[in-house]
């Protein structure tokens, strides 16, 4: 692969000295601080206490459980969109995006009303059963958490299983039936082993996401049920830094072991790339009416789990539940400027995400270079650099910022490149992986030829290598818009009032009741995520293809 | 076609898609001139400056009169009829007096969070008074370096400086001692944290328990299934509930504290904060009994326009006397603040008539000055005074000595 030069050695260094100042030094001083110095339970203390054992047990069997469920609603879901062609793929493909950045308060207060006691699925359920008390309540304890869990997860399962299908080069398949086989033997033989890495792939991401649920699990769980990074939260409150730091160790051990695990899968689901555009489809039509009749329940299902907190939300910018009566308040509130106005939140929004997707962008072209270019253990090295953000408790990312940087460099006065930074960080897992798998794809004798011509190194770059990573960089840019606009933990612990985005926006105005303000932030944050991925997958053709 | 006229045509017209393979030999000789990467690059880095430097801008306060910074928690004054205007009405007085500007900065957290930052600014102090703080967190402990040894001490010590004001008779001597006797924090506003049920779904005729109120009942299913209360990891009036069971159980029936949480475990709801608590009780029928505070009756009444409030407390009951939790949140001088003395006018400023008499229908809260006048709706309200407060009964000290390890036994019991 020698033709392959990308971005110079320096230019390969500058992400990982970047992650090492923003990332790496701030959660490792924060921990180490918090083991040395306390104050609160010591590590042995906190090992040893039957607590902990608990709430270890609880996050490890809720997010397989979560995982499960996840995966099992999906799986036929990313062979629907894979496979078959209808009117509106790109906006459906768009609205399966939308829970990436749902606060996750917004989630709570839309599962409530969706499937809580007298919620819309419980008064239906009292009118069929003619009851006068609640039927089902579907959105406490455990049940709830997992649904809840299911309802951001079953969208990332589809996509990232869908795009993997998209990829199995049809004419496997043909030449199977040529040969005499059946529709199970090619499921079983060809299209289950080549979608297999990308199911491990989207359960092991999942798991990841659940294991390390914060806010679901604090407002469905009834305080009867705590995972890890709850306990962190609640130890940093109580100003128990070594039992924070013990915590937040013994997650990082857990969810770097999965990261290891998850870039090793994606790896093998690379390997057996093809092209978006050769994907077998069927239309509508002629699918056989059991079939149809199957995946209509299935729809059903999918859209009132997935659509149905989403549809719960809307309404919540309409209607004032204090005064009983629909108003537009909220939406006209979202053009006031200045104190208690939607509009500098609404453009902070956009300015923050917007700088960190060029950020995670700039950063994530060397590292998907830096990643390709090394082998073995140097290749799961980056990986885990790359994947480090989502694996750390992100309470001790917004602590660790605001005691290794904030404080020293005086910017809590002024502390916006904080927050631009911490959701570069987040972003960066997403860009760095669909930019690499752009990178797998491009043919290095195109590389060649535009050297043969004469191109300069910087010509090259832009005008060839860039174009034809560009799919991968608008995909990677999409999830990294989205997962900066949602951003909160950090956002929440860092920011003055002239920083505040949507999403802490959204929590303040719940907290003193302003229903409609905080539905119609939210119906904003849901617009801007959906306009955008619609806008990036018309400016992609070629878009949708193994983000994650 | 050959393959290498498809690449030359792809490296001189990157935008077209690769898998187009009807390539016309005729585009290669409209032969187009070749861009010059660096204009390219020079218009990247502009467009990113500039987005910077719009942030920067819209993200920087002029910088004019000297700024005093207020930290307090995010619904700080934010329940009255006009939130928006409320800092310019309450402080606009003071900054036209000393020719300063006074910046309310609402942190999005509860008061725990505002003190976690505090604590991370030790070194560095931002702020230069500091609200919302009460009686409960004042007594939390941390540490700091002394001598390069790690000292644990009252995160109160280390982060206010005590004062006293030349005023502080305006309060009342009970709320000061039951806040901090060491005037590290002064007295801003005070109330009951209490059990509140909404009249039209239940009341004293269908469930007579309830003008009598003790932990047995609400350990019966019935009760404790209606339950709705805030985690005391997470939220001030669940702690203050927390307190609450711990007195009257623990001090004054005589039983271990914990049973009744085992006995209500899985029946009551414990949602993560106030306004999630709110929230379920407000919308599930089956759960109509709140923790919350003492002044929601006169709250419930003034959005009824003054007539009589449909919510109603109940307090606890024990041996002919009701009792509850008072909370009392304080104002307090920052160690090391950028503005001291005028950090202290603030505070005087702070318990006058000018800014007490706004509490009332703002904060939902008593005003710490007990020379303001009430509005007629604080009639509805249930004040200290009409119950024995439970501040007696756990003291500071046994606060400050178990407080944590109430907690830890709080989550044996509860999680899982």
């Amino acid at each position: 692969m020698g033709g392959l030069p990308g971005p110079g050695t320096l230019g390969r260094l500058v992400p990982f000295v970047l992650l090492l100042a923003f990332l790496v030094y701030p959660v490792v001083g924060a921990i180490v601080r918090g083991l040395v110095a306390g104050p609160g339970p010591s590590s042995v203390e906190t090992l040893t206490s039957g607590i902990t054992l608990r709430v270890f047990a609880f996050s490890t069997w809720q997010a397989v459980l979560s995982t499960v469920l996840s995966v099992v609603l999906g799986l036929p879901g990313a062979f629907l969109f894979a496979r078959l062609r209808f009117h509106g793929r790109g906006l459906v493909r768009a609205l399966l995006i939308v829970p990436f950045v749902l606060p996750p308060i917004v989630v709570v207060v839309g599962f409530i009303r969706m499937f809580g006691a007298y919620g819309i699925v419980d008064s239906v359920a009292m009118v069929v059963t003619g009851s006068s008390t609640t039927v089902v309540d579907l959105a406490t304890g455990v049940v709830g958490i997992v649904l809840a869990h299911a309802f951001y997860n079953v969208p990332l399962v589809i996509l990232m299983v869908s795009s993997s299908l998209e990829r199995l080069d049809p004419g496997l398949e043909e030449s199977a039936e040529l040969l005499g086989a059946g529709t199970l033997q090619r499921l079983r033989h060809i299209v289950l082993p080549h979608i297999l890495p990308s199911v491990a792939a989207s359960a092991v991401l999942t798991f990841l996401f659940c294991f390390m649920s914060f806010p679901i699990v604090l407002s469905l769980g009834q305080g009867r049920y705590k995972t890890i990074e709850v306990m962190i939260y609640d130890s940093f409150r109580w100003f128990e830094y070594g039992r924070a730091s013990t915590l937040a160790v013994v997650q990082v051990l857990v969810t770097m072991t999965l990261a290891v695990l998850y870039s090793r899968l994606a790896t093998a689901d690379g390997s057996a790339t093809g092209r978006t555009r050769y994907a077998r489809t069927v239309a509508l039509g002629e699918v056989p009416a059991v079939l149809k009749a199957l995946a209509l329940v299935y729809v059903g299902v999918l859209v009132l789990l997935v659509a149905g907190p989403v549809a719960a939300v809307a309404h919540a910018a309409f209607y004032d539940p204090v005064s009983a009566t629909y108003t537009l308040d909220g939406v006209t509130n979202m053009f006031v400027a200045g104190a208690g106005g939607g509009l500098l939140p609404l453009v902070n929004s956009v300015l923050y995400a917007t700088l960190a997707t060029l950020l995670a962008v700039a950063l994530g072209i060397p590292l998907a270079y830096a990643r390709r270019d090394a082998g073995g253990w140097g290749r799961s090295l980056v990986s885990m650099m790359v994947l480090l953000p989502l694996g750390v408790s992100s309470i001790t990312i917004a602590y660790g910022l605001m005691m290794s940087l904030a404080i020293p460099l005086g910017l809590t006065t002024s502390p916006w490149p904080l927050i631009v930074i911490a959701q570069t960080v987040l972003g960066l897992p997403f860009t760095a992986k669909s930019i690499g798998i752009a990178l797998d794809r491009i043919d290095p004798e195109l590389l060649d030829q535009a050297d043969s011509l004469g191109a300069s190194g910087l010509q090259r770059l832009l005008f060839v290598e860039l174009p034809l990573l560009a799919p991968g960089v608008l995909v990677g840019a999409v999830f990294a818009f989205a997962m900066a606009i949602g951003e909160m933990s950090a956002t929440m612990f860092i920011a003055l009032p002239q920083n505040y985005t949507l999403a802490v926006v959204i929590y303040r105005d719940l907290a003193v009741r302003k229903f409609v303000q905080a539905g119609a932030a939210s119906l904003f944050l849901v617009a801007a995520c959906v306009v955008s991925f619609l806008v990036i997958e018309r400016l992609s053709e070629e878009s949708g293809g193994g983000v994650l | 076609m050959s393959r290498s006229y498809r690449s030359v045509y792809i490296v001189l017209c990157p935008t077209t898609p690769l898998y187009n393979t009807d390539i016309r030999v005729s585009k290669v000789e409209e032969y187009t001139p070749r861009r010059d990467p660096k204009k390219i690059v020079a218009v990247a880095a502009l467009a990113v400056i500039v987005l910077v430097a719009g942030v920067a801008v819209l993200n920087t306060q002029l910088a004019g009169r000297t700024t005093l910074k207020v930290y307090t928690y995010g619904s700080f004054m934010m329940w009255g009829d006009d939130p928006s205007t409320i800092d310019e009405v309450v402080f606009g007085p003071f900054e036209e007096q000393y020719g300063v500007d006074v910046e309310i900065v609402r942190l999005p957290t509860d008061a725990s969070g505002v003190l976690s930052r505090l604590m991370a600014e030790a070194d560095n102090p931002v702020a230069d008074v500091v609200i919302g703080i009460d009686n409960i967190q004042v007594l939390q402990r941390g540490s700091i370096p002394i001598d390069d040894v790690m000292t644990e001490t009252e995160i109160a010590d280390i982060v206010f400086e005590p004062y006293t004001p030349a005023d502080l008779d305006l309060i009342d001597q009970e709320l000061i001692d039951a806040l901090d006797p060491e005037h590290r924090l002064l007295p801003f506003d005070f109330g009951l944290v209490t059990l509140v049920y909404q009249q039209s779904t239940i009341n004293v005729t269908t469930h007579p328990e309830l003008a009598n109120l003790t932990f047995a009942d609400l350990a019966t299913p019935g009760l404790a299934s209606a339950l709705v209360t805030e985690n005391p990891h997470e939220s001030s009036p669940g702690l203050s509930f927390l307190l609450t069971e711990i007195a009257v159980q623990e001090k004054l029936v005589g039983t271990d504290w914990r049973q009744w949480w085992s006995d209500v475990k899985g029946l009551i709801d414990v949602q993560p904060g106030w306004d999630e608590a709110w929230s379920v009780w407000d919308s599930d029928p089956s759960r109509h009994l709140l923790v919350s505070y003492g002044t929601d009756p006169a709250y419930s009444s003034h959005y009824l326009n003054g007539s009589a409030p449909d919510t109603a407390v109940a307090t606890v009951y024990y041996n002919g006397a009701h009792y509850a939790w008072m909370q009392v949140e304080g104002i307090g001088l920052v160690k090391g603040a950028p503005h001291p003395d005028l950090a202290r006018a603030f505070i005087d400023y702070c318990l006058t008539g000018a800014v007490q008499a706004h509490i009332a229908l703002n904060q939902w809260m008593y005003p710490a000055n007990m020379h303001v006048e009430l509005p007629s709706v604080y009639q509805y309200a249930l004040h200290p005074d009409d119950v024995e407060l439970l501040n007696s009964v756990l003291t500071r000290s046994d606060i400050a000595a178990d407080l944590t390890g109430w907690l830890s036994e709080w989550d044996e019991i509860m999680v899982g």
